[in-house]
């Protein structure tokens, strides 16, 4: 067990899905040989199949304290990472436009604001997602090489890359599948919660981007963190299928839209716009709890009451959303 | 609950002898593999000349791991039989591994050009994130010497040395001191792999190891997803 635990919390009614989180990962930590199709963050339309497709339903994780099994996605489940034309179209003379080159048959985000149906009206929301730098990490289990290691000051699950091997029993064991097999290096990668960036006192690189304001960090067992208030104090976060046994670190806050029209005054549980049973299919069914606590702090502030909670939500600034310990980290490289 | 005497009896004999079986011994279990003098160049005999024709074939039976998780998939039930040549030539050992492998995992990975990613628009990509490649192996203990380390990559008195060789990442040479510390030592080693109607024929540039030296050999099917300890090995066999 770590002495400290960094932990991040989404706040999903904020999310617009432009993907700059997306980008700002890309750009920072997989812009290398082997790793194009590898999005370390990625946002995610739900419902929806997400990425690699079908992730929450293939298996990994924990159950009776034994690791589940599960395939390996393949690099269509990924979507494989493709090139424009642009010689063709520029310089050989072809006069279609420029196209992705072989045409891409999937893709992260392949359906983006496809989303589902609620009756007779579409729903979506977008669910973006790091590597949960579980408590209980399956991959870490997993790994006979033990390349894989839950660092002991903060808590943040990282691969060895000296020892890694690439045999891919974490990626098999990870039920989000975050974890991704570099085929240059033959070894697997992942989400590092940026703790480069962490130990110079600077938040994730996903949340200083993020324009939506809606990723809070910091240290769960520190009672003045956004994520502690918001986990712990105000309870109003949670994990993504805590069923799968693996404690994860990560927490969002749910979805929270306005009631639909006409149904003023009714609590958003009674006509949602977004059906419950998909948020208590991510989330539990605690998730109910969560919302409910959130209307009446909603209530409440409508009614010209100061809810804290809802001024956390807000997050307008950096010193409010991200609480970061350089000073944890003894040893510096 | 009743203990069947009879059965906890020979769970402790069966516990003991494994234990004591992990240990290394004096005692190696398999057949003495003759090596032949040959006055061919062993760039020759590394591409498979027609002269390893006159060098006997040691008939070596394998056996499978048992799985290291139950989340693992079965292996496949036909375990492969493996012909051992053994040649002496040029102060070097050569060994020559064949056998039958009716699934060909093998591919020919880009190489990794010397300019860093940062200065290249095109980054080397993925081709697949769930294939694995065919390989073998030869290990024998870092110490010269008669003493037979344990199978499960050494010990920590007696360490072994991996002659690894991959059907995608060519050969490696690999350093173990008990299961689960293999590593790569970053040293590479003449071998070469051909793969003709179902049958992978590798050769090994081995240093002029004394008759007498203990060897080991591994054989991986990248098919049915075999790495690390899913594998089929041999026991010690020994050198002459």
């Amino acid at each position: 067990m770590s002495k400290h635990q960094y932990a991040m919390v989404m706040d999903l009614s904020k999310c617009l899905g432009c993907q700059t989180c997306t980008i700002a990962c890309k750009k920072l930590w997989t812009d290398r040989d082997g790793t194009g199709y590898m999005y370390w963050n990625n946002v995610e339309t739900r419902p929806g199949m997400g990425y690699p497709r079908q992730w929450d339903s293939i298996g990994g994780g924990w159950k009776d304290g034994q690791l589940q099994p599960s395939p390996l996605p393949s690099m269509d489940d990924y979507g494989h990472a493709w090139e424009f034309d642009y010689e063709q179209r520029l310089y050989e003379g072809k006069k279609k436009p420029v196209m992705a080159s072989p045409a891409p048959k999937s893709g992260v985000n392949w359906d983006e604001d496809v989303g589902g149906m609620n009756g007779n009206e579409n729903y979506f929301f977008y669910l973006p997602r790091i590597c949960n730098h579980c408590t209980y990490p399956a991959c870490l289990e997993a790994c006979p090489r033990k390349a894989i290691y839950k660092r002991e000051e903060d808590g943040i699950v990282v691969i060895d890359q000296d020892r890694c091997q690439g045999y891919r029993y974490c990626i098999k064991a990870c039920p989000y599948k975050k974890i991704y097999y570099n085929e240059v290096t033959g070894k697997s990668e992942k989400c590092i919660f940026c703790y480069p960036r962490l130990e110079k006192g600077q938040v994730n690189a996903c949340a200083a981007q993020c324009p939506g304001r809606l990723r809070f960090v910091g240290l769960l067992d520190d009672p003045e963190s956004p994520v502690h208030k918001l986990v712990l104090v105000h309870r109003a976060a949670l994990p993504l299928f805590p069923e799968k046994g693996t404690q994860p670190n990560v927490f969002y806050v749910p979805p929270f839209n306005p009631p639909k029209r006409g149904n003023y005054d009714r609590s958003i549980l009674e006509d949602s716009r977004l059906p419950l049973d998909y948020l208590i299919y991510l989330f539990g069914p605690e998730v109910r709890d969560v919302i409910t606590r959130l209307e009446a702090e909603l209530k409440m502030a409508q009614a010209g009451g100061r809810s804290e909670l809802l001024q956390l939500l807000i997050g307008r600034d950096a010193e409010t959303r991200y609480r970061i310990k350089p000073e944890l980290v003894q040893i510096k490289v | 609950m009743r203990i069947n005497r009879g059965a906890f009896l020979f769970a402790t004999v069966l516990v003991v002898t494994t234990i004591a079986g992990a240990q290394a011994s004096r005692t190696p279990t398999g057949q003495a593999l003759n090596a032949t003098p040959l006055s061919a160049p062993t760039e020759a005999l590394l591409k498979g000349s027609s002269t390893w024709d006159q060098v006997p074939a040691h008939r070596i039976s394998l056996n499978r791991t048992p799985p290291l998780y139950d989340t693992d998939e079965p292996a496949s039930l036909e375990i492969p039989v493996l012909d051992v040549r053994v040649a002496r030539a040029s102060g070097k050992v050569l060994v020559q591994m064949s056998w039958l492998d009716p699934t060909h995992d093998a591919a020919t990975l880009p190489e990794v050009p010397n300019t860093p990613p940062e200065t290249r628009f095109l980054k080397l990509p993925t081709e697949a994130d769930d294939r694995f490649f065919d390989a073998a192996a030869v290990m024998f203990p870092e110490k010269p010497g008669a003493v037979t380390p344990s199978l499960q990559m050494g010990d920590t008195d007696d360490p072994v040395q991996i002659y690894y060789w991959n059907a995608a990442r060519g050969p490696m040479l690999m350093q173990a001191a008990g299961r689960g510390t293999t590593r790569r030592t970053g040293a590479t080693f003449a071998a070469h792999g051909a793969y003709d109607k179902g049958r992978w024929t590798v050769v090994f540039e081995l240093p002029d190891l004394a008759a007498g030296t203990p060897l080991a050999f591994a054989v991986w099917n990248g098919s049915q997803k075999d790495r690390d300890g899913r594998k089929y090995f041999s026991v010690w066999q020994v050198l002459q």
